[in-house]
């Protein structure tokens, strides 16, 4: 098999990063996350490609924050736009873990599908290629096996790396992948490596049949209590590799300016808020209860996958401890009401 | 702590038996060891589930203003920030003080699960040695509770030591150059969530400006810009009236260092309004200095 | 700059407005066409909407009340918030943003042949107006039309020289027009459209009701439809929810699982059945 020499990593990654903008995870100061391998700082940084995941998930090298979509400008009773924003200049996530690569897939599922292609995220989709990195050591917050991933041969990836502690094994997917390979072709050698046994999942947890018995929950009484500590604060969905949604605004200044979308999350209250003031999700719970919803049942009932890939994050984040886990479990036990 | 936590769940229960509450707010453990989370007890059966221990570090008071418009008549355990907090939402008239039945509690600091469950996840990285408080309790000026009508555990001392402001003074030793750089690095990472919003205990507007569209009156944008506007707005909101509670830096996702914002403006508010200190005794009436004006004001407003 | 050779959903076209009429105190139509006044960007079928833009201000979801051959399109449009605001502002000759058609549309095939009962309120005419007017532009392919409106004043009842003149002359037409409160010049019926409903209780045989309006009437007008016999494959009805994309992608329209930007904003009651109860 092809083998990535740990030693040689990053002459690889200098190698990558003069054709392709390359995303790590990486410890920056106190926070976690993807980010580009320009940004590195040597001595400070720290590279975290050996830890489990980082904090934040790469979501923000498919779908950033804030995008611009197109230029306005004003004369008169005349409006413009003379440029559209689609950006798709070559970026390489590099490590990414099977949940957050699935979580990309369901993405390119809602872009990518169902009638419409959107131009924005299509144009740096196509140019993104993804080094996925097999997971044999699931942390004690994972489950994505049971959100339908194999942590060790995840779907969709371009190229599969191994950790067999001084080296990865490096596997291409995909002609993107073939392609990523030939460039770093120097740094990788022709050998056999013998790849950790996978360990056992710390948590249990078990989603089969959660969809269809959801199906009649909407209303049943278990969403108030599970529900009524939240804060609506909306942390769950924004550190969520999977959460997609969008707002679309517009700045101005006097004449010109732009469009752009920004991250949005159903938590809010003004997500859902009608331009006459109605909110059919105006309260907490209901709001609280679409996100479970949408992850766990709308999902799967329109693209036949949940949302919820098992990474984690949400967990580790909400201040109320509200754990995804543990709401599945209730589901599960949950009696329907009459 | 065992005690305390004892203490308040034969309380709440007395308090269901003889109906003298509808809800109580207190913590349940949750999935992990160091999960205890806010739970709202509806009945004497549920008290029973009630605890308190090193990790009953969530400030409950903004769980309160889910019950704002309502009737019921709430039982609340409070530590010393959070008995703070109630004084604050008091002040501003969300409640009537004989809705509330607050046990208070001497806190001995607390630890953070968020810490906690990010370290035992791996996805936060290892800070100390795990046993350490809570980053906010270090410097909590009022670990026992200011308004109570229980009390529970002992008297505890400041565990402030050394300098109350020193974050600010270093950053008041910058100069506007360096202060503007530092603000733009720091503020850029923020992701806009406004859990810190959520979470604070002194954010009770009921539409709140971030989310007012007509006018929008800051950007959505995750830029330097908006990032700081949002901040500048939210900072000064909270002069006045910040109780130091500390819930905002604890759960933000990404370590914005709110509360040396905050900070700054209590330090100010009390130089040049005070002496002062939000919520630390409950006067019916009383308001912070910059929701009060008299016609003896050194300035004109605005 | 990169330029996309891709469609670009989320990029509106420019339009121009060539007219503009009040309909009521707070909504009027715009009439638009491409600029210069060469036909149209693309075209409407009855029920679908476009996202309207103003742009510097923002966009919305609106239905199209009519489309006129390649000469315009028409929107009705309700001062409801800040883009709908500006819109109310603007001038004749403005050029707007334009992206669509969106969604599904009424079932204007499978209704042929039947009779049709179209109840509205308020600004809920607007959508239904695409379908009436279609029926009448191929009125062989329809049975009786029966049409149910009311609003809260007469000043506020939308397209006044149809309601009355145009649309009672047509073939096998009858138009029933309702004002929430008494007034003294009005002649007509005073109550809500659900009661008015229940008094004309106009038959089910053979008949498809259309019903839009406010959530609260629809409610009603839904309960008294099944009273008089319609079954849930008798009844159309559409939803509105707070949109942004349009297309199914930002999240926020979802009922359930279905996007009412693009599975709507039409439907039959037998699907809504199938769907959480949250519009
Ligand atoms: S992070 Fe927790 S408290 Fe915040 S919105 Fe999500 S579930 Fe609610
Ligand atoms: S819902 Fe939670 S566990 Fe599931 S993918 Fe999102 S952050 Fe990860
Ligand atoms: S859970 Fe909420 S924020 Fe996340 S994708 Fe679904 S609707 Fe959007
Ligand atoms: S601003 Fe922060 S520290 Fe101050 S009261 Fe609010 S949450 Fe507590
Ligand atoms: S400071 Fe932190 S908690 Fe507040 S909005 Fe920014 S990221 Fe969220
Ligand atoms: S408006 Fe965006 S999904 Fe419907």
């Amino acid at each position: 098999m092809k083998v990535l020499s740990k030693s040689k990593l990053e002459t690889a990654l200098n190698k990558l990063n003069q054709s392709a903008e390359v995303f790590l995870p990486m410890q920056k100061d106190k926070e976690s996350g993807f980010y580009s391998w320009k940004l590195f700082n040597q001595g400070q940084d720290e590279l975290m490609l050996n830890a489990l995941n980082v904090y934040l998930p790469p979501k923000n090298v498919v779908l950033p924050q804030t995008e611009r979509m197109y230029s306005i400008k004003q004369e008169g009773q005349e409006i413009k736009i003379d440029k559209t924003f689609e950006d798709s200049s070559p970026r390489v996530i590099f490590g990414a873990r099977p949940c957050d690569l699935k979580a990309i897939l369901c993405m390119d599922d809602v872009f990518l599908t169902r009638g419409y292609e959107d131009s924005f995220y299509k144009c740096r989709r196509e140019a993104i290629t993804i080094v996925a990195n097999a997971c044999f050591q699931p942390g004690p917050a994972c489950f994505c096996a049971a959100m339908e991933i194999n942590p060790l041969e995840p779907a969709g990836a371009d190229v599969i790396i191994c950790d067999a502690g001084e080296a990865y094994s490096w596997e291409a997917k995909t002609p993107k992948g073939e392609a990523l390979t030939a460039q770093i072709t120097e740094y990788l050698e022709e050998k056999s490596l013998s790849l950790p046994a996978a360990k056992p999942f710390v948590q249990d947890v078990k989603y089969e049949g959660v969809a269809e018995k959801l199906k009649g929950m909407f209303n049943n009484h278990i969403w108030e209590r599970l529900g009524e500590s939240c804060h609506n604060c909306g942390i769950c969905t924004y550190v969520c590799p999977s959460c997609y949604c969008f707002d679309i605004q517009v700045k101005m200044w006097g004449d010109e300016g732009y469009r752009f979308r920004c991250w949005d999350s159903c938590m809010y209250e003004e997500y859902s808020r009608e331009a006459g003031g109605g909110n059919p999700r105006g309260s907490g719970i209901e709001r609280f209860r679409n996100r479970f919803l949408h992850k766990l049942e709308f999902f799967k009932e329109r693209y036949g996958t949940p949302l919820c890939t098992g990474c984690g994050r949400c967990i580790v984040a909400c201040p109320a401890g509200i754990n995804i886990v543990k709401i599945i479990d209730e589901i599960k036990e949950a009696e329907l009401d009459a | 702590m065992k005690d305390i936590s004892n203490k308040i769940r034969e309380i709440a229960q007395t308090l269901f038996k003889e109906k003298k509450i509808d809800v109580f707010l207190g913590w349940e453990k949750g999935a992990l060891d160091f999960q205890t989370v806010p739970f709202i007890a509806r009945s004497e059966a549920d008290a029973r589930k009630l605890v308190f221990d090193e990790y009953s570090i969530h400030n409950l008071a903004t769980l309160l203003l889910k019950f704002r418009d309502g009737s019921e008549k709430i039982g609340i355990a409070a530590k010393g920030c959070d008995s703070r907090s109630i004084v604050r939402l008091l002040e501003d008239k969300q409640f009537a003080r004989e809705r509330l039945h607050i046990i208070g509690v001497g806190c001995p600091g607390m630890k953070d699960p968020l810490q906690a469950i990010g370290m035992y996840s791996g996805l936060k990285k290892q800070q100390g040695d795990g046993n350490a408080l809570a980053a906010k309790c270090y410097e909590c000026v009022q670990p026992n509770p200011v308004i109570y009508d229980d009390l529970v555990g002992s008297q505890q001392p400041s565990r402030l030591t050394g300098e109350r402001f020193a974050r600010v003074n270093a950053m008041e030793q910058m100069n506007a150059d360096e202060r503007y750089r530092f603000f733009e690095d720091t503020l850029s990472k923020c992701i806009r969530c406004y859990a810190c919003r959520q979470v604070c205990p002194a954010c009770n507007c009921r539409t709140c400006i971030f989310d007012e569209m007509k006018p929008q009156w800051v950007g959505r944008e995750n830029s330097p810009e908006d990032n700081m506007m949002y901040h500048l707005v939210k900072a000064s909101h909270m002069a006045g009236r910040c109780v130091e509670c500390g819930e905002c830096e604890r759960v933000c996702p990404v370590n914005i260092p709110l509360m040396l914002l905050n900070q700054k403006l209590i330090k100010d508010v009390n130089t040049f309004f005070g002496p002062y200190e939000a919520g630390m005794n409950y006067v019916e009436g009383a308001k912070p200095p910059l929701s009060s004006y008299s016609e003896k004001d050194p300035d004109d407003f605005i | 700059m990169h330029k996309c050779e891709c469609e670009q959903p989320l990029v509106p076209v420019i339009v121009e407005v060539m007219d503009i009429k009040d309909e009521t105190p707070d909504i009027k139509s715009f009439f638009v066409k491409n600029p210069g006044g060469n036909g149209l960007p693309f075209n409407v079928a009855p029920g679908q909407c476009a996202m309207v833009s103003y742009l510097p201000v923002g966009e919305s979801m609106i239905s199209c009340t009519w489309q006129e051959e390649q000469e315009y399109l028409q929107f009705a449009i309700k001062r409801v918030g800040l883009m709908t605001d500006e819109l109310h502002q603007i001038e004749v000759g403005q050029k707007i943003g334009l992206r669509g058609p969106y969604g599904n549309g009424f079932p204007v095939e499978a209704c042929k042949g039947k009779d049709m009962l179209f109840i509205a309120g308020g600004i809920g005419l607007a959508p239904l107006r695409s379908f009436i007017k279609y029926c009448f532009k191929h009125r062989e392919d329809y049975g009786k039309i029966k049409i149910i409106y009311g609003s809260r004043s007469y000043a506020d009842l939308c397209f006044k020289d149809e309601l009355f003149e145009l649309w009672p002359q047509q073939k096998d037409t009858e138009v029933f027009v309702t004002i929430d409160n008494a007034e003294e010049a009005w002649k007509g019926h005073v109550g809500f459209v659900p009661s008015y409903l229940e008094e004309l209780n106009p038959s089910s045989a053979g008949t498809i009701a259309v019903t839009c309006g406010p959530p609260i009437m629809i409610n009603f007008v839904l309960k008294a439809l099944e009273k008089m016999g319609y079954n849930d494959e008798q009844v159309i009805t559409t939803l509105e929810m707070r949109m942004k994309c349009g297309i199914g992608k930002c999240g926020r329209c979802n009922i359930g699982s279905e996007y009412i930007c693009l599975d709507g904003p039409v439907f039959y009651l037998a699907q809504l059945r199938d769907l959480p109860q949250e519009y």
